[in-house]
């Protein structure tokens, strides 16, 4: 096996069948990993984030394909890829829409076959020398999706992409590129999933989204990485004139993980939504750090984040709005709710706001507390009896986010999932 | 449209209040820190041998800090360019009468102890590094409340002084606060006995003389139990070429029951970088209230906390900011609940125009074990035209489940819906501004004391006026 040096990209390279600019691509982000030192937890960004713990040297830099997924991907679909640990993926697509010019395929097939797509893109928003792990994952991608839809294009039924990981010990390190063309209209969902492994692992999940002029994009992730992984994923989506991206990223897994969910609205019109919940339990520990950069003005951006903290679980919500200069006519909201379901569980929320131009709606909200008495007194006046009424508020909490996730198969699976964790 | 309004705070800033007196100083200290100048403030002052050690030692942390790196630009600052102490007379004065004639003319210009005296119970007018003029109203006297400057209260009161000086704000805190702890002269000393509440505000004004020289002010507020005060710093300065420091420290401990309100309005003129650590500690049942204007200076980052630290205990901050062309506002609170049943608020409003960048700055903390906490915070931006900025970090650190916290700001223009309204009852554009831009800070003004609220008002007023056509 493979520790991580050099070689590692090489081999990784070999293994997808790499075209040459790829591999330079690797290797140049592994120049920016070995330069970088650990985020310091000087660094603002990190100061409530420790990587107590992360040993970057006990990690191969690749894992093998071992069992099967813990959990079929989700069902009626336009196209599913599969992709266990580091080895390529494999993918179904209706050929209808591969006729219609759709592209879906791994990405590094994509770079071998259609390298003009992929070059200009690929690791443009997700930036590799934003961080040490930042370049890591873009040194040592394991694979990962191109999602291309044509212009005009409009697909109804859902993209999904599901990773796993079997053995632990190893980097998992997903990236998803997805183009849309003027005026498409698509779905997609990556799923992050793995058991709960003995070895600790480091996983991503990183996805990149090209929305075209009045391009409609949804895009959702469930990240449910075992218990044993360290996880870190940049999201990013650059919307263009008219276009609308809906984000949705369900933190469910992981021991750590520290997510960037980001938007930049580059032209008029342009409407992004950017939610999220997440649901720590045990010792669990989340991340997020959010922005939304108006670049362009006549714009608009909506951020929801909702999380709930059960035992000494901890999170931590940064979210940025910057309303760069001459952004006259942007409207931007963003509101962080923090739940708090133990007396040990911990929540850091801080919000935002850097403006530049006077012509512009801003609003954000944070907040911080428990389960209200009132809603539970409410409830539990209507003979409901106590714990019914805290799981229906629980529940509750999180439905202004669940009905936001795009596809109604996801958002299924999340609300099972949120069930077996509010099961007090 | 609506023609974004301009409030020129800070320009005609020379015409205006830009008046300043020859320098006349008995001891003049050199330019630059060391341990000698430190050394020599101390002897000067006649300090007891703890208080030269303890200058020292903060010396030396604060060579040993690091210039913070978020906030607002400090690169600017050269500390070796500034006098770290002036004394504007050898002896202090008991009376008005004794008060240096062209002391009393600044204070004039001023309009400040003339018209107030009759309100207020005492007036510590401080000009340059020391407390020059200084009475206490009789009544306060009798009841046992101390207001002196804060050099006399070492003098007079080593022990309640030693007891409580730097135990709100070690010198270790902030680089700031080590300049200040090694630097500090002048300022307010203050102790209510318990029980005793004064019904008048204690007053002090501050004053910025000698070209680039610091002022690193001292204050320290003890209210024992049950007692109350309404301490008011307000500041004007005239208009220098140079950069000034001011970096002063305010230590305030409020005791069960107590209640301590400070009301600052700072209006140093726009070359003077205004880094202040202010602090409180509020015991069981007790309150502390902010109330702080920020309308001068180039650059201010300050950040006004109170440490709530038994059940019962409530803080307040109440602010506005005010940022014209050149400055940076980065002002904001700090509330660290470190008991249960605690509350505390924040209202933050701020204002920026013509390039001006305002910034809230908080942290609302609630440590392990400290349930039932409340706290919420406020903050309203208004940006009166388009190169303006304004900026919300609120920080939320919660280690406690039984808690509310809340958080809202909202960032706006002057509304044209507003604008419109007013201006179609026959309101001149100008007027309809003020008026919006009055109401929007009223929360503020409705807090100061009536002829602080009238000069407010009518500076605002003022500025308004020469703004649009």
């Amino acid at each position: 096996m493979t520790a991580l040096v050099l070689s590692a990209a090489d081999e990784l390279a070999g293994l997808h069948d790499e075209p040459a600019w790829l591999r330079a691509k690797r290797r140049q982000a592994f120049a920016v990993y070995e330069r970088l030192p650990l985020p310091q937890r000087t660094e603002e960004e990190w100061r409530r984030t420790s990587l107590k713990g992360l040993d970057l040297d006990a990690f191969q830099a690749f894992e093998a394909a071992g069992a099967s997924a813990p959990a079929t991907p989700i069902a009626d679909t336009a196209g599913v890829l599969r992709q266990s640990g580091s080895e390529p993926g494999k993918v179904e697509i209706d050929p209808e829409l591969s006729r219609a010019g759709v592209l879906f395929v791994p990405l590094s097939q994509a770079a071998r076959e259609y390298p003009e797509l992929v070059q200009k893109h690929l690791f443009q928003e997700v930036r590799p020398d934003r961080d040490k792990l930042a370049a890591l994952h873009a040194a040592l991608f394991s694979g990962g999706t191109f999602l291309y839809v044509p212009d005009g294009v409009s697909i109804a039924k859902p993209f999904v992409s599901q990773f796993w990981s079997s053995t632990g010990g190893a980097l998992v390190l997903p990236h998803t590129l997805i183009i849309a063309g003027r005026g498409s209209s698509f779905n997609h969902v990556d799923e992050f999933l793995s058991p709960d492994l003995e070895r600790p692992s480091l996983t991503s999940g990183s996805a990149e989204i090209f929305a075209g002029e009045a391009s409609n994009v949804g895009y959702v992730a469930l990240q449910r990485w075992g218990n044993h992984a360290w996880q870190f994923a940049d999201e990013r989506a650059r919307l263009e004139k008219d276009s609308t991206v809906r984000m949705v990223h369900a933190g469910l897994g992981a021991r750590f993980s520290k997510n960037r969910v980001e938007a930049s609205l580059n032209g008029p019109g342009a409407r992004a939504e950017l939610k999220a919940l997440y649901f720590g339990t045990g010792q669990q520990f989340f991340d997020f750090h959010t922005l939304q950069q108006h670049v362009v003005g006549h714009s608009t951006s909506d951020l929801l984040f909702k999380g709930a903290l059960r035992e000494q679980a901890q999170s931590v919500y940064a979210g940025l709005i910057r309303i760069e200069v001459g952004a006259s006519g942007s409207d931007a909201y963003q509101a962080n709710r923090n739940l708090l379901l133990s007396n040990q569980a911990k929540a850091n929320s801080i919000p935002m706001l850097e403006i530049m131009n006077n012509d512009v709606r801003c609003t954000h909200g944070a907040t911080v507390g428990p389960v209200d008495p009132e809603h539970l007194f409410y409830l539990e006046s209507r003979g409901i009896p106590p714990m019914v009424a805290q799981r229906m508020v629980v529940h509750g909490f999180f439905g202004q986010v669940l009905e936001r996730i795009p596809v109604q198969q996801a958002r299924e699976l999340v609300e099972q999932e949120l069930e077996d964790r509010i099961g007090f | 449209m609506a023609v974004a309004p301009r409030i020129n705070v800070g320009d005609d800033y020379k015409e205006k209040y830009g008046f300043f007196d020859p320098e006349n100083y008995v001891f003049k200290a050199k330019r630059g820190l060391s341990p000698e100048i430190i050394q020599e403030i101390s002897w000067m002052k006649q300090e007891p041998e703890w208080m030269a050690k303890l200058r020292l030692r903060a010396l030396d942390i604060f060579r040993k800090k690091p210039m913070p790196t978020w906030g607002a630009d400090l690169s600017k600052i050269d500390f070796e360019n500034i006098f770290y102490y002036l004394k504007s007379s050898e002896k202090q004065s008991t009376s008005w009468d004794d008060v240096p004639d062209d002391i009393k003319r600044t204070f004039d210009r001023l309009g400040v102890p003339q018209a107030e005296r009759k309100f207020l119970a005492g007036v510590a007018a401080q000009y340059e590094s020391e407390v020059v003029y200084h009475s206490l109203h009789k009544d306060l006297e009798k009841k046992g409340v101390l207001f002196l400057d804060t050099d006399s209260g070492l003098r007079d009161h080593p022990e309640l002084f030693q007891e409580y000086f730097g135990t709100v704000i070690p010198a270790a805190d902030n680089k700031f606060a080590a300049l200040n702890t090694a630097a500090w002269s002048g300022g307010s000393f203050i102790y209510v006995p318990k029980g005793v509440k004064v019904d008048i505000p204690l007053q002090a004004y501050f004053r910025i003389n000698a070209e680039n020289m610091g002022q690193f002010e001292r204050t320290l507020i003890i209210c024992d139990e049950d007692s109350f005060v309404h301490y008011i710093e307000g500041c004007t300065a005239p208009i220098y070429t140079t950069d000034s420091l001011h970096s002063a420290v305010v230590e305030i401990i409020v005791k069960k029951g107590a209640r301590c309100r400070y009301t600052t309005i700072q209006n140093w003129s726009t070359n003077v970088y205004n880094l202040v650590t202010k602090r409180a500690l509020a015991y069981e049942g007790a309150t502390m209230e902010w109330v702080d204007g920020n309308l001068g200076s180039a650059v201010t980052m300050k950040y006004p906390s109170v440490y709530l630290m038994e059940p019962g205990a409530k803080g307040d901050v109440l602010s506005i900011a005010f940022a014209g062309k050149g400055q940076h506002q980065d002002a904001g609170a700090k509330m660290v609940h470190a008991a249960p049943n605690t509350t505390s608020t924040i209202t933050s409003k701020s204002i920026s125009k013509a390039g001006g960048r305002t910034s809230y700055r908080g942290l609302v903390k609630v440590q392990p074990g400290s349930s039932h906490v409340k706290s919420f915070v406020k903050c309203d931006a208004l940006l009166l035209d388009d190169q303006s900025i304004s900026d919300t970090y609120p920080y939320i650190e919660c280690d406690e489940s039984e808690v509310t916290i809340g958080h809202e700001a909202t960032v706006s223009k002057v509304s044209d819906e507003q604008l419109f309204y007013l201006m179609s009852r026959g309101i001149s554009q100008v007027e309809a501004e003020t008026m919006i831009v009055n109401g929007f800070i009223e929360p503020f003004t409705k807090e100061l004391p009536l002829e602080y609220a009238v000069e407010l008002n009518r500076l605002i007023q003022l500025e308004m006026e020469g703004s649009v056509g």
